[in-house]
């Protein structure tokens, strides 16, 4: 618990002072240092969601349902704190706060997905059919991810900067700020991790 | 047929039906289940057939040592229950054909089949709607019998029958059980309760 | 699986569906609504064939939304789902009831599609790539309804759950349908390698709501 919390203050200090602001984007640069893992954060959780909704299904421990829905609640609060900060920096460096580029769009259902989720759990009162409709509900979902991930942006034009590892194989990324992002994707799985086993 | 219940566990919420609770049925026999009203005779049916899953224990059915699984053991179950609804807008033959023909079976003496369930050739052409509640009952007992079933779950089979109704009933039970049947009777019926062979209080 | 008796299901739907005319008749009406409401507000003023796709799948996907949501709820409000339960294999009923389901959307669309056309003075310049990303847009609409009105059935407060849970899911339907929609409307070059993504989620669909049914109904 300690060491997570010293390794989120090192990250956070190591983007605020080691980090060079980038070129053409100044020192906007650093809300990357939360979008991105905030993002993947929000990837994360939906697929242990998944996961443990299959394992439900398998098995029909209550301590499985538990942690499909622990994960879905950390997924969504990941997911709208990327939305929003990620906004943030489109509005700051293209000037909209929205403009439906598929990343958007990607993340957009996921607060969609997530929102039917929370609110099928809301509606239903048994126990039981409460945690076996989220269980399939959540798998059933969890298809139309790389749909929307890998089909959908090929049909559409994207602002978005490519990802860290582009088509070629090639970083295309300052050194220091890659160690950085790296090392805060990681403290965001183990704070991810630590939620999960609380 | 033979179910086997162990250590059945089931709470609703706080409320705890059972705890602890062993039991064996077996077929060729009808065993009354008895008890005040929220005792847990349906909930126990249920459990018996496999539509409820237990909080602890096991419930597992078997026909002679092998296990059934839970398909196998649906395809041989009928049940008649309150809770049981028929559609209202297809006629009497139209919801008989269609439940039997969900169990792959194709009735050929319609006319007996009714006639066994004391309802008329001229009721087999009504909509359901216009059935009254204990022609309801007389219907749904029929698709237990079209069906063929091993297992009959019977929830308050008696209810709202007429006293030929019931005598209807008690003697088609005992027939099942001379078949081999296994039945399971919920109850508060003191005749029903006297035809069983086992009794299980709540 | 067994045909015979998906075949027995979709029997019953159909003929309690045509005695009981109130689920496709409301389904309609809220399809011709939904058109005059927006044939109305925009006055005839012409439109971007992207804006009439999107119109069109819309109206699409908010009338399939009335029909479909009764699938099991009607069923459970007059307590025949417990019978059915009892007599009833999932697989026989997952496919008798999304098929019927695909009917009804079909019948829908029979209506609202050259309705659609004429009020909205509506091109088609490729009529067979229109039709087919219809067709397989309704096989994914009723394939991932029949699953999801399994699960809002569950639901205490169901208002409006069905279409919150629907449209996420068939959002990789939704989205090239449009797309497709609009390209055939305009003309132009169109592959039909796109109606593959399409086909493929329907695919992917159909098996997982095959797999994922099994354990509701149990």
């Amino acid at each position: 618990m300690i060491a997570t919390a010293l390794f989120t203050l090192g990250i956070v200090a190591a983007v605020f002072l080691i980090v060079p602001p980038a070129e053409g984007l100044g020192n906007l640069v650093r809300i990357i240092y939360f979008h991105v893992p905030t993002a993947w954060l929000s990837v994360i959780a939906f697929f242990t969601s998944a996961y443990f909704a299959a394992r439900y299904l398998r098995r029909l421990e209550p301590s499985d349902d538990e942690s499909s829905a622990r994960a879905v609640k950390i997924g969504f609060v990941c997911v709208l704190l990327s939305t929003v900060s990620g906004a943030i920096f489109s509005k700051l460096t293209w000037g909209a706060y929205w403009n439906w580029d598929p990343r958007q769009t990607t993340i957009f259902v996921l607060i969609l997905i997530y929102g039917a989720y929370l609110t099928l759990r809301a509606a239903v009162n048994d126990r039981r059919t409460r945690a076996k409709v989220s269980a399939v509900y959540s798998l059933l979902s969890v298809l139309t991810v790389p749909f929307l991930v890998f089909i959908l942006p090929r049909m559409y034009f994207s602002l978005h900067p490519t990802p860290l590892i582009n088509s070629s194989g090639s970083i295309d990324m300052d050194r220091t700020m890659l160690a950085v992002l790296l090392a805060a994707l990681a403290d965001a799985t183990l704070i991810f991790y630590r939620l999960m086993r609380r | 047929m033979r179910i086997v219940l162990e250590g059945v566990r089931l709470a609703f919420g706080r409320a705890v039906l059972f705890d602890g609770l062993t039991a064996t049925f077996e077929s060729g026999r009808t065993t009354a289940i008895v008890g005040a009203n929220g005792a847990g005779k349906s909930t126990l049916l249920k459990l018996a057939g496999q539509f409820l899953e237990p909080d602890a224990g096991s419930i597992k059915a078997f026909d002679g040592d092998r296990e059934l699984l839970h398909a196998e053991l649906r395809r041989r179950t009928a049940a008649l229950a309150p809770t049981m609804n028929l559609y209202d807008r297809l006629t009497a033959t139209e919801n008989l054909r269609f439940f039997a023909g969900l169990r792959d079976v194709t009735v050929d003496d319609l006319d007996g089949l009714f006639a066994r369930v004391g309802l008329t050739a001229e009721d087999e052409k009504k909509l359901v709607v216009e059935y009254s509640t204990g022609m309801k009952q007389r219907l749904k007992f029929a698709i237990v019998l079209a069906v063929g079933a091993d297992l009959w779950l019977l929830d308050e089979p008696g209810a709202n029958l007429d006293e030929a109704g019931r005598s209807m009933m008690l003697k088609e039970i005992a027939r099942a059980v001379g078949e081999r049947k296994l039945v399971l009777l919920a109850t508060n019926d003191p005749s029903e309760e006297a035809a069983a062979d086992d009794l299980i209080r709540l | 699986m067994n045909g015979i008796k998906i075949l027995t299901v979709l029997r019953k739907e159909l003929t309690a569906g045509l005695r009981h005319r109130a689920a496709s008749a409301s389904m309609l009406m809220f399809a011709l609504t939904a058109l005059a409401c927006m044939s109305l507000a925009l006055g005839g003023s012409p439109l971007e064939p992207n804006v009439l796709a999107a119109l069109l799948w819309i109206v699409i996907f908010f009338a399939s939304t009335v029909g479909l949501d009764r699938i099991f709820e009607d069923e459970a409000a007059s307590g025949t789902l417990t019978t059915l339960k009892v007599y009833a294999d999932a697989q026989s009923i997952l496919f008798g009831k999304m098929i019927y389901a695909l009917i009804s959307l079909s019948a829908l669309s029979t209506f609202l599609l050259p309705t659609f056309i004429v009020l909205f003075d509506c091109p088609v310049a490729e009529p067979p790539v229109m039709l087919l990303t219809i067709v397989f847009g309704l096989i994914g609409l009723s394939g991932a309804g029949t699953l999801v009105a399994a699960l809002s059935t569950a639901a205490s407060v169901k208002s409006g759950l069905f279409s919150i849970l629907l449209f996420p899911i068939v959002l990789p339907i939704f989205l090239p349908a449009i797309n497709l929609t609009s390209a055939a409307m305009a003309g132009g070059e169109i592959s039909l390698t796109m109606l593959i993504p399409m086909l493929l989620f329907d695919a992917i669909l159909l098996v997982a709501s095959s797999i994922l049914f099994d354990y509701i109904w149990n």
